[in-house]
């Protein structure tokens, strides 16, 4: 008779958990790879250091301020900052985040109110929750500080509030993820975004419009928002300054019930995942559909494209479109730029100020650049095994580079046309040196990046996750080479620029960026072969990473 | 024209201070239907990586289809399919786009590419599910589909690594026709699979590997004449195996220590 196992308690099955995610750490170090991969976290996490505890240090002094002038309840805006940081900044980041593989828990007999609090730990485990953590541990010794009485509710109701935000980011973190699992879903997804860029152009005109009217009817709607967990964590911090006591338990115990709603509906959430929950392309099994078989092949509309570019081509456009998340993330760029230009206000300040809104086009510009660059320094995070077919095939791997590069470039002049267009309709084309410059810079730094992009690519591969929000940590390496690269080729470019105005030649930085544009084609022309030979030497580094 | 379609010179992979594959010199003949056995961890996959150019060797040398395959990389990478270790698919293509894609790399024209794609879906009984994406596919569909890839442009060796692993008994019926078919017109298969039967059933010559070396290489008959079984009983393939390979005593002690599981 075999031994039945004997139960064990959730302090013991979480403590077991946090021992294997040590010791898979631990273990992980031991290759080369992951250990150049820990340096890059260190040298990243130093630079996101010091931005965390600069924060800290303006939130310690901005609550002593507070609370010695007895404002106390304007805590109330640091509450809202660091609610609106805490559930906005892991979508536009995901790449910070730390993953929760509840699929690989659930072949453990591990109970379910482990698996809930290890999966809340995890909201905590990430960048962004543990700089919030930091920054509302500011506010409570800036808060002790200068007021020692308050120290006790401040404890109280920053931990309440840490229990709310923690239960909300994991809550629409798996909602997103489980919406964009699915291909129509996904796609209604897309369409509501997309629907919302267009409404957010209106803002400007309405604004205009109606800004004088609206004004006190939005002012009218403030006080709603005292109810929201944010303004009553201020409230209630004021009022036991006061002294009311009864008010702050009150506003405490608004905030533990939108904890425990929230919390409740994670429970829900994390019960379905428990229960096997698959996420998955399609919602059931297609009906088999029989098409008769088309002997007439239609024309390849990529036949200018050697066909192994022609095929990565394809492919990568796929991969782009039925990614959701990630392709979300590229229409942020164009939106964020529409949201600007459309201001008024904005460049009517830019005017009062003797700023050309010309000048404008330049930023805008290498703004976009900046952001649609970045997953080309890990282009290969979502080949998987995939990854093998690049060299059991008959291929010199310029041509994937090729495809690769082109699909990126295509994206980016795609975007910057669009922003151009929008920039030329609101503003005005900028003269003829400015709009040259701007567009020889960009072939620069695009083509200059592309070399450098493609080499990090092969050394510092990581795999990401398909369509999820979650757990997609970025290779730090790659984040170190993007920012160095981009500091590099931005920072010449500022050079070029500084010395156009020093000498007073509008038509040099035009001339220098042809000149700069011309040397980076080359070289990128040239980097082709020698990361053929490059791919062949990190095939296993590769393939090791990706398939793992 | 040369007659062997894979030769091995002394063949070697190192990983740190493990020798996975120790100087293995392998021969196997233009439309052999090859097996390479060995038990867990002996050498299988590496050596399969080495010759489909997903791994490279420490030392020694190779040569596929009278090409070394360091100077002529592309030129036999064209003309051999392969089912690697974990499918090699892209999860996120459907299978008719999969096809389609490996096609294109292989340098099929484009007219080609589709009509093969469409035969080869029919043929794996992966033509009625032209939405799903390959994620969504099971285990056995993508094993198909993997197969479907490594013939689409009609390779003239072929690696197999586990490949009827998950297939159901009528595909892998269908599959195993198709092989024979191949090696019949002169393709040659290199298979490594665990299940000894199908090896026995399928495969004219086997390779056995153990602990990084070919402790034995030539056709079944010649193996079994080699070891001595029950008379007037024919010597299985398992008993071949597990004759060169052996048992240690002590890994059987240990099995009776197991108590608590009886």
């Amino acid at each position: 008779m075999a031994d039945v196992a004997q139960p064990v308690g959730i302090v013991k099955q979480i403590g077991l958990i946090a021992g294997l995610r040590w010791r898979m750490l631990h273990n992980n170090l031991r290759r080369k790879q992951n250990r150049l991969d820990l340096i890059g976290l260190i040298v990243v996490g130093l630079l996101a250091g010091v931005v965390v505890i600069g924060f800290c240090i303006a939130l310690f002094a901005g609550t002593y301020e507070f609370v010695s002038s007895d404002r106390t309840t304007w805590l109330g805006l640091f509450f809202w900052a660091i609610f609106l940081w805490w559930q906005l900044f892991p979508i536009v980041a995901a790449g910070f985040g730390a993953s929760f593989d509840f699929r690989g828990l659930l072949r453990l007999p591990l109970s379910f109110g482990a698996f809930y609090v290890i999966g809340l730990a995890y909201g905590l485990a990430d960048f962004t929750g543990m700089a919030a953590v930091f920054w509302l541990i500011a506010i409570v010794l800036g808060a002790a500080a200068a007021k020692l009485s308050l120290l006790p509710p401040m404890i109280l109701v920053t931990v309440l509030f840490v229990m709310f935000n923690v239960a909300v980011e994991r809550l629409v973190g798996s909602w997103v993820e489980r919406v964009l699992a699915q291909r129509r879903s996904r796609e209604l997804f897309f369409a509501g975004f997309i629907l919302l860029v267009v409404l957010l152009q209106l803002i400007g005109p309405l604004a205009d419009r109606y800004g004088d009217s609206a004004g006190p009817w939005l002012v009218s709607l403030l006080p709603y928002f005292g109810y929201f967990p944010a303004s009553l964590a201020g409230r209630a911090v004021g009022s036991a300054s006061a002294g009311d006591y009864r008010a702050f338990l009150l506003g405490a115990a608004g905030i533990a019930c939108y904890a425990a709603f929230f919390g409740g509906l994670l429970w829900l959430r994390f019960a379905a995942q428990f229960r096997g929950e698959e996420l998955s392309e399609t919602p059931a099994p297609e009906r088999a559909i029989r098409d008769p078989i088309n002997r007439e092949a239609p024309a390849d509309a990529l036949g200018l494209l050697s066909p192994e570019v022609a095929a990565m081509v394809r492919k990568e456009f796929r991969y782009l479109l039925r990614n959701g998340f990630a392709a979300v993330l590229l229409l942020l760029p164009p939106a964020l730029v529409f949201t600007l230009i459309s201001q008024s206000s904005l460049l009517q300040f830019m005017g009062s100020k003797g700023i050309s809104p010309e000048l404008f086009f330049p930023g805008l510009m290498a703004y976009i650049v900046l952001i649609l660059m970045t997953p080309a320094y890990n282009s290969f995070a979502y080949e998987n095994a995939g990854v093998q077919t690049y060299f059991t095939a008959p291929l010199r791997f310029r041509d994937v580079f090729l495809g690769k590069n082109f699909v990126q470039v295509c994206l980016i002049v795609t975007e910057l046309t669009l922003c151009i267009a929008a920039f030329c309709y609101r503003v005005g084309l900028p003269s003829a040196p400015i709009f040259l410059a701007a567009l020889a810079a960009i072939i620069f730094t695009v083509v200059g990046q592309l070399s450098i992009a493609n080499w990090s690519s092969l050394s510092f591969p990581r795999k990401l996750a398909f369509g999820q929000v979650h757990g997609q940590r970025q290779s730090r390496m790659a984040v170190l080479i993007a920012f160095a690269a981009q500091i590099l080729l931005f920072g010449i470019s500022s050079l070029v620029l500084g010395l156009g105005r020093w000498t007073g030649d509008r038509w040099l930085p035009a001339k220098a960026f042809v000149l700069l544009a011309a040397a980076a084609i080359g070289g990128y022309v040239s980097s082709l072969d020698a990361l053929t030979s490059y791919a062949e030497k990190k095939k296993e580094n590769l393939i090791e990473a990706l398939c793992r | 024209m040369t007659d062997l379609a894979i030769v091995t010179e002394k063949l070697t992979r190192r990983f740190g201070a493990l020798t996975a594959v120790d100087t293995v010199d392998l021969r196997v003949r233009s439309g052999q239907f090859f097996g390479f056995l060995g038990p867990n961890g002996a050498g299988k996959s590496t050596t399969i990586k080495m010759l489909t150019g997903l791994l490279a060797p420490t030392s020694g040398r190779m040569q596929l289809l009278g090409l070394d395959f360091s100077s002529h990389t592309v030129a036999v990478k064209r003309q051999i399919g392969v089912v690697p270790e974990g499918m090699g698919l892209f999860e996120r293509l459907t299978g008719a786009e999969y096809l389609n894609f490996v096609g294109r790399m292989y340098g099929l024209d484009h007219a080609t590419t589709l009509q093969r794609t469409r035969e080869l879906l029919e043929f794996m009984q992966l033509a009625d599910r032209p939405k799903s994406m390959i994620a969504d596919y099971s285990h056995g569909m993508q094993k198909k589909l993997a197969l479907a890839a490594a013939v689409i442009h009609g390779p003239r060796i072929l690696f197999l690594d586990e490949p009827f692993e998950g297939v159901d008994a009528l595909a892998a019926g269908a599959l195993k026709a198709l092989l024979g078919r191949m090696t019949a017109r002169g393709v040659t298969i290199f298979l490594t699979s665990h299940v000894l039967e199908i090896v026995e059933r399928l495969c004219s010559h086997v390779g056995i590997i153990h602990q990084g070396k070919l402790v034995a290489q030539g056709s079944i008959e010649e193996l079994r004449a080699g070891v001595a079984g029950k008379e007037g009983s024919k010597t299985t393939l398992e008993q071949i195996f597990l004759s060169i390979v052996g048992q240690s005593g002590t890994e059987r002690a240990q099995i009776e220590e197991l108590s608590w599981l009886t």
